[in-house]
């Protein structure tokens, strides 16, 4: 399988009357986007802003995040969810890079929703404080969710995900600055240059534990709920086979952005051929029901082996419960004699000294550490608010409440915030990006 | 100026060798011993006094060593409070510890001491304050002051103290998150990590595993037709007003709700507060969390004595260990007071 990525990297973006890619800008007709978002009659109010790194804004509630990109041959970016089934990974994308679509609700959000700082203290907790993002700002009329802690969030994401689309059609017609080339064939006959060396498989964990549909990540449009392992190209997770869900707390999230360019994939690809022998991505999920998590993690263990890996990658896209399936995967792959290095974050609590996983394991003595989802965090206000700041107090988000007897409300009157990391939009990054560690004090 | 005092015993406070350990506390204004090098060393801090005591002493009449000391700080200004270095003499380090731990809590001042990873001290106090890594013998004077006197400094001028790697101390079992300052991503590291392993080279994880905190299982109840149980939960069911205002993550608090008046648990009246899971079965019917209308009717029917009046409700979903331990203790008093032989506890 062969996917190339032909980029245009995106300096600034303006409002203007075409929607295009020039010298760096991209242009968007405003009115045409907007017009566009409102075919679905779901949506009843939406505006479109522009947030890049040191603007003075802040956005909350933030619910998903995509890359603007154009299939050249016409396929839509998410095939089973935006665009009927068809295979991914294969072919030629164009990507619109260091910009992203965010979305962020105009007046509500949940448990699962997430704060972004462009600028100030804040801007270093996530990683879109330093992409050029444009802001869809949107409501629905989903009544029987606008005051549920758990939200589905699907007229707003979907309106995020076909934004994506709609922006990267501007560069179709155009000459990519540079582009990057994800190739690996079969997994076996592969040469003995490259079986000489240690073979690898990076086994991902999405957000799956919500037992009703509408929540969770999507492979191909299909809930990973309903999934046991398989194996998967990584050129697919890479080109849109995967659409992030609407459950965790969101620190971690790995948003749609995340899966299109997930940082892991590409250190593996770039070490292929010269330390280890990449043989691709075993997908894993997350559960709920501890035969469950056993079921998949034999599974895993089980293609590990069958596939002859030497050595694994393995994350989790949660905490808490999920941590259950992280270390007994992590188990079950050292049990087949499959070397681990696990990458997760913790949940030491505000003063740090409670367990940072739920379960714990001997085995699990190789672990990438990535944050602590209950730092706790307290920013000055921002000139400018992008949604409504009053969500991460009323609306159940993970890292917000409406009161404490000694932090006061999350949100204070003057705009200023004091927050759990939980609520800071995928800010944990285990999907590749963290900047962040773990030291003991 | 700040005000330091620091703690010595008899050998480095130059009363005596092995013979006077027996020594009982005194004090002396200005600085004896090493106090005279952490008079150098500490920036814009005078070290008022030096309290010496033999390490016989306040190992064999502590509670009056102790005291005695207390008493003599009593009325001093005093910003920092530092004891030792203790090298590997293991009297000694537990002598820093106690007295170190003891001024920590009347005084409320920082205090910050010295010990060899040899010796007994290093575990017994090292959640409790500030312990360096000290050297194993004498020798190492000037650098185990500067090692103390560098995190001293910091907490006198309120900066920020750092990791326990980078500052050199024994960690306290805290554990935060914190930038690479080369910005190294997660992927460099986990590579690096992943290529070490498979080559069979030493590696080091970013997450050691502590020791594990197992709970034994308790004997069983043997005479359950006699016994009285009571029913926990964490999946949150709280009565519809949440009068505990329990949180629905990361719960701090919990609530208990009598029901010896109650059969069963009614939608409506009962619900669930818990958000890291679907809340629909339980919003309907909150017995299938709490089962309080199946105890009634085991209850009658004779296989339990007795049933405790209230049920016990937090939430469990990225609720710490620290704060679910809290909770539990909290909880304990009223579960005895009432002679609870066993009690069901239900996670969700």
């Amino acid at each position: 399988m062969k996917l190339t990525i032909g980029n245009f990297h995106v300096k600034d973006i303006v409002f203007g009357s075409e929607l295009s890619f020039k010298d760096g800008v991209l242009t968007i007709n405003k009115e045409e986007a907007l017009a566009f978002i409102r075919e679905d009659d779901r949506i009843t109010e939406a505006e479109l802003y522009i947030a890049k790194p040191g603007d003075k804004i802040r956005m909350c509630p933030v619910k998903e995040a995509i890359e603007p990109r154009c299939r050249l041959d016409g396929r839509g970016l998410f095939p089973g969810y935006t665009s009927e089934m068809a295979p991914a990974g294969d072919g030629v994308t164009y990507a619109l890079k260091n910009c992203s679509v965010l979305v962020v609700g105009r007046h509500w959000g949940g448990f699962q929703d997430g704060i972004i700082d462009m600028s100030g203290e804040g801007q270093k907790y996530t990683y879109y404080g330093y992409l050029n993002n444009i802001v869809l700002v949107a409501d629905t009329n989903e009544e029987f969710e606008r005051h549920e802690q758990q939200k589905k969030n699907d007229a707003l994401r979907r309106a995020g995900h076909k934004l994506a689309e709609f922006i990267g059609q501007c560069v179709k017609d155009l000459t990519p600055e540079d582009t990057e080339v994800y190739e690996l064939g079969q997994m076996i006959k592969r040469g003995a240059e490259v079986e000489k060396l240690p073979s690898v498989v990076y086994v991902m964990q999405p957000q799956s534990q919500m037992e009703e549909m509408g929540y969770n990540d999507l492979v191909y449009g299909w809930d990973m709920n309903h999934f046991v392992p398989t194996v998967m190209h990584p050129n697919e997770v890479l080109d849109g086979a995967l659409v992030s869900g609407s459950f965790m707390p969101v620190s971690s999230k790995w948003s749609t952005y995340d899966f299109q360019n997930c940082p892991s994939i590409k250190a593996l690809y770039a070490e292929h051929g010269k330390t280890i022998n990449f043989l691709g991505v075993i997908m894993s999920n997350l559960n709920v029901a501890l035969e469950q998590k056993e079921r998949s993690a034999l599974f895993v263990a089980q293609i590990a082996k069958s596939l002859g890996a030497d050595g694994a990658v393995l994350a989790e896209e949660g905490y808490g419960n999920p941590d259950a399936d992280f270390v007994g995967c992590y188990v079950a792959l050292e049990d087949a004699g499959v070397k681990v290095v696990g990458v997760t974050n913790e949940c030491t609590g505000r003063d740090g000294q409670s367990q940072p996983l739920v379960t714990l394991d001997e085995k699990c003595d190789a672990i990438v550490s990535c944050g602590n989802v209950s730092e706790l965090i307290e920013l000055p206000p921002m000139e400018t608010v992008l949604g409504e700041l009053d969500a991460l107090k009323r609306d159940g988000l993970s890292g917000g409440w409406a009161d404490d007897e000694l932090l006061g409300p999350s949100v204070r009157a003057d705009g200023s915030i004091i927050m759990e990391n939980n609520s800071m939009f995928c800010g944990d990054q285990v999907i590749g990006w963290s900047p962040k560690t773990m030291k003991e004090f | 100026m700040k005000k330091a005092i620091v703690y010595v015993n008899q050998f480095f406070g130059q009363i005596g060798g092995e013979e006077k350990a027996g020594a009982a506390p005194e004090i002396h204004e200005g600085q004896i011993g090493p106090a005279m090098q952490f008079a150098k060393e500490l920036e814009d801090t005078e070290v008022t006094h030096t309290i010496i005591c033999g390490d016989n002493y306040m190992g064999s009449n502590t509670d009056e060593a102790v005291q005695t000391i207390l008493g003599m700080l009593e009325g001093k200004e005093m910003d920092i409070f530092l004891a030792g270095p203790a090298f590997q003499a293991g009297r000694y380090t537990v002598a820093c510890g106690t007295i170190c731990k003891a001024v920590k809590e009347k005084f409320g001042v920082p205090v910050v001491t010295s010990m060899n990873e040899e010796t007994p001290g290093v575990d017994m106090f090292k959640k409790e304050m500030y312990i360096l890594k000290g050297g194993n013998i004498a020798s190492k004077m000037r650098q185990d002051v500067k090692a103390m006197a560098n995190v001293a400094n910091k907490l006198l001028k309120g900066e920020p103290v750092g990791d326990a790697e980078t500052e050199g101390y024994f960690a306290r079992g805290i554990r935060h998150q914190v930038w690479l300052e080369d910005g190294t991503p997660a992927t460099v590291r986990m590579i690096d990590m992943l290529l070490k392993k498979l080559n069979g080279e030493p590696f080091k994880t970013e997450l050691p595993m502590p020791k594990l905190d197992r709970v034994p299982i308790a004997p069983a109840i043997k005479d359950l037709p006699h016994a009285k149980i009571a029913l926990l939960n964490t999946g949150g069911i709280v009565p519809v007003d949440n009068p505990d205002h329990i949180q629905s993550a990361s719960a701090t608090r919990w609530g208990r709700y009598n029901i010896a008046d109650t059969e069963a648990l009614k939608g409506g009246e009962y619900k669930t507060i818990h958000a890291g899971f679907d809340p629909a079965a339980a919003d309907a019917n909150p017995n299938v969390i709490t089962p309080v209308d199946a105890l009634k009717v085991l209850q009658k029917e004779g296989v339990f004595g007795s049933l405790h009046d209230y049920f016990y409700t937090t939430v469990g979903t990225g609720t710490t260990e620290a704060e679910a331990r809290r909770m539990a203790k909290e909880i304990i008093p009223y579960l005895k007071e009432d002679g609870v032989d066993g009690v069901i506890m239900v996670s969700t």
